[in-house]
């Protein structure tokens, strides 16, 4: 391969075919989805080899991978950070089972956060379940450490978790395939399940000496990561072998250190700790002792800081040296090194001149919101929901480029996967008691329906919740980057998959208002969702779901590409701003003089939509004004 | 050039091609015989929202450029290169796309550190070639038709013709050439402090 520029998730994804690792699932999730989308790329010469599956949530991406793992192959599972908290069951039980073939977790943090509902660390969620951690600070990094996954699970037959953040995942590396050495182990022979109900199947009794067996483990782990080549000193202590500043680091954070001490010029002890569960406390302890003072720089949150067993000397997250929420970015890493180098008598350039930071902050630039996407199914759907039911009306909502829906005003609350479904039967009942008859209407996504969203609903139909449900069916999973679902009919390998019926899984949950309506026709939408509205006040009646059957734009833009309609405004445009705010399409730009708004024909899609968001009646089709 | 060096960043918004321009950039670095991390944006801020990628070209895989040291500023979008100019290092140089030049207090300041302001109307060479969506590559021929980048036009070439497909490889050579061209256009590109190389000019009329 040479020399080439690898992705963090390209590198985790190739690190799991070099381990010969046989079998890989996932859930998409920003930071993560890269990871399984590259293994069917490097699988692509021996597909027969490396099973890959998109599935349909994190919870089952999980236990299938984990099968494989015991039935003696290689295995992985890819998800973010929230992900691994709808995995949480299997992953605490898998720990106390262990594995047979080696069996790697990889859960992306996102700190920030960029595109998540939390800053959690998957870190800490892996120590209250005792799963060991590998902590990658680089794409190269993260390939080898892959390897040394495996190799750690099967001679301990335990799952490990691989946690990458965001700024690795997405970040591009140059990286040398010749030059890279790489354990190439491709594990033990494959033997298949081997029946041993003991484990696999293990009662409480057992499961107490499961937890034994899984304590004793993680003591060996211990001990091995105190020698571990994934943990070394950077850096020089003084001539009397001690330092005044320490840093402990690890992940993105090391670099973003090394940097900062770099540009400095200081030439401080930097210990990297690429085993931050369980922490090697003898060598952590050993370096506090040599340094007068110790910063751990590591994100999100405290999770090698709270293993330190002495923190006297310690300044990190838990005494707020290291901001508690957010980043740690280049800028907070400096700021916090050159008071500590300079308590210490380094000499540290003066800081940062901020003149300019703070010019360009008194300019006081407009912020630039994301947006639906032109021809956006989601945006029609939304402009229908909010001219039948007006801003009163309770819209809960969920995960997905849709989340975008609070900009349209039509989303009031998103939680979490499945969320949408769950809160819109909660507000019915807490409005029942209440005296509260607001309309309720989630929204929900495709993928996200088929993730989280079919219990609750059959769940809201045997307690007669009333509400309204437009799922948001737009083919495919478009926030990650169009993954198939499983209603899709193209599976994940490429060939043809069975797809899941929507309408018939809605109606198996007991839904007896059922329809599927283009949102794209937006008088016909408008009146089904009056329609809906009717049926949840029956008396006879119940949830009713709309399920929006339109094409992501990009995913495939064929039905907008077979019917273009070039849209024009007219001169008598006055600038009220209604279809800015309401419809707010990237290609509807207001002028800065706010006298009118124009199409900008560089990003203008022809879907036409927006004919409909001018009520006035001012964006016409182009054909028409000719016409006239 | 095994001792090439340099902090770059990229701004723009989701949709300008901010990535495959850093891209093109770390391709070129790469071919060149450097080390190479490129910080991208994805998720989230693709959707029309700010974009910035950070290009770190040498022996230090830190992801991110801290503020007040980057060398270069490369900005699609004229608000996003204002909201970036902080993370320039004194006597940087920032490469602007865009009509109209940067308000007067923010030159004084840029005068005053030290920084080369170059600005081209990429969009509009871009669409006087017949493609409104290579102004990113446009932008990155000016670029590199001025010596602080330490990657000649030739690089860049090589780069796009590596990245392909065919199609797209002739409009982004058209692209480059367009860019570097302007470089000496009073009327075009407009750069008070920098003079554009020669040899790059050289390698745009070819």
């Amino acid at each position: 391969m040479g020399k080439q520029l690898l992705l963090g998730n390209e590198a985790i994804g190739l690190g799991l075919i070099r381990s010969g690792c046989r079998m890989v699932t996932a859930y998409p999730g920003t930071p993560s989805s890269e990871i399984l989308s590259s293994v069917i790329r490097y699988k692509a010469h021996a597909p027969e080899v490396v099973y890959a599956e998109w599935s349909a949530n994190e919870k089952v991406a999980f236990e299938t991978a984990l099968a494989a793992s015991w039935s003696g192959l290689r295995a992985a599972t890819a998800m973010k950070q929230v992900g691994l908290n709808v995995a949480a069951d299997p992953f605490f039980s898998s720990a106390y089972t262990g594995v047979v073939g080696g069996f790697v977790v990889i859960s992306c943090d996102d700190p920030g956060p960029h595109s998540s509902q939390t800053e959690q660390d998957s870190r800490l969620l892996a120590h209250a379940a005792k799963v060991p951690v590998l902590d990658p600070s680089t794409p190269v990094e993260a390939l080898q450490m892959t390897g040394l996954a495996f190799e750690l699970s099967e001679r301990f037959q335990i799952p490990v978790l691989l946690r990458p953040t965001t700024r690795l995942c997405h970040a591009r590396q140059s990286f040398d395939s010749d030059a890279v050495l790489f354990p190439a182990t491709a594990g033990p022979q494959a033997r298949g399940f081997h029946k041993d109900p003991q484990r696999w199947a293990a009662t409480p009794a057992y499961r107490l000496k499961l937890h034994v067996e899984l304590v004793q483990k993680l003591e060996a782990i211990e001990q091995e990561f105190e020698i571990s080549k994934l943990n070394r000193i950077q850096g020089s202590f003084g001539e009397n072998g001690s330092a005044p500043v320490g840093v402990i680091a690890s992940g993105v954070a090391f670099h973003t250190a090394l940097q900062v001490l770099r540009d400095f010029g200081a030439d401080i002890p930097v210990l990297k700790l690429g085993t931050p569960y369980p922490l090697p406390r003898r060598l952590v302890t050993d370096f506090i002792r040599r340094c007068e003072r110790v910063i751990v720089f590591e994100e999100p949150d405290a999770t090698i800081e709270l293993q330190i067993p002495d923190r006297t000397r310690v300044r990190g997250r838990l005494d707020g040296t290291v901001a508690q929420a957010g980043e740690l970015t280049p800028e907070r890493a400096a700021a916090i090194l050159a008071e500590a180098l300079d308590e210490a008598g380094f000499p540290v350039p003066a800081p940062a001149d901020e003149r300019f930071t703070a010019l360009v902050q008194g300019m006081a630039l407009p912020p630039r919101r994301p947006r639906l996407c032109p021809g956006c199914s989601h945006r029609s759907a939304y402009f229908a929901i909010k001219r039948t039911f007006g801003p009163q009306a309770i819209y809960p909502g969920d995960i997905g480029c849709y989340t975008l829906g609070t900009n349209l005003r039509a989303m009031d609350t998103c939680l979490d996967m499945g969320g949408s479904v769950t809160m819109a039967a909660g507000f019915y009942h807490a409005g029942r008691l209440l005296g509260d008859e607001r309309p309720i209407v989630a929204t929900i996504g495709d993928s996200t329906f088929l993730h989280a969203g079919i219990v609750p609903l059959a769940n809201a139909v045997h307690n007669d919740a009333r509400f309204i449900l437009v799922i948001l069916d737009n083919h495919t999973t478009a926030m990650t980057g169009t993954q198939p679902t499983l209603a899709s009919v193209v599976g994940t390998n490429g060939a043809a998959a069975l797809p899941v019926s929507i309408p018939d899984l809605v109606r198996a949950c007991g839904v007896r208002f059922v329809r599927e309506a283009d949102p794209y026709d937006q008088d016909p939408f408008q009146e089904l969702l009056k329609e809906a509205h009717s049926f949840t006040r029956a008396p006879e009646g119940g949830a009713a779901v709309i399920i929006a059957d339109r094409p992501c734009a990009i995913f495939d833009p064929t039905p907008i590409d077979a019917h273009p309609i070039p849209v024009t405004v007219t001169e008598e445009c006055d600038g009220c701003r209604y279809c800015v705010e309401a419809f707010e399409c990237p290609a509807i730009v207001l002028r800065p003089d706010g006298s009118r708004v124009d199409i900008d024909l560089k990003t203008c899609v022809e879907c036409g939509q927006c004919i409909d968001a001018c009520y006035k009646g001012f964006i016409v089709p182009q054909v028409e004004l000719q016409h006239a | 050039m095994p001792d090439l060096q340099g902090r770059i960043v990229l701004a723009g918004v989701g949709g300008q091609g901010v990535i495959f321009a850093s891209r093109l950039l770390a391709e070129a670095a790469l071919a060149a015989g450097a080390q190479v991390m490129v910080s991208e944006s994805h998720g989230m801020s693709q959707r029309g929202g700010s974009v910035a990628a950070h290009l770190i070209i040498g022996d230090e895989p830190g992801p991110l450029i801290r503020r007040g040291t980057a060398d270069t500023l490369i900005a699609l979008d004229r608000l996003e290169g204002l909201r970036h100019l902080p993370v320039l290092r004194p006597g940087g140089a920032v490469f602007i796309n865009a009509v109209e030049g940067f308000p007067e207090p923010v030159r004084a300041r840029l005068d005053e550190l030290g920084v080369s302001a170059c600005q081209l109307d990429a969009d509009g060479e871009a669409l006087r070639l017949g493609s409104p969506a290579i102004a990113n590559v446009v932008l990155l021929g000016f670029v590199a038709a001025h010596t602080s980048l330490g990657l000649s036009l030739d690089d860049l070439k090589h780069a796009v013709r590596g990245l392909g497909p065919p199609p797209s490889v002739k409009i982004n050579l058209s692209a480059l050439d367009g860019g570097a061209r302007n470089a000496n256009d009073p009327d075009h590109g407009h750069c008070a402090q920098l003079r554009p190389s020669t040899v790059a000019l050289e390698q745009a009329s070819r």
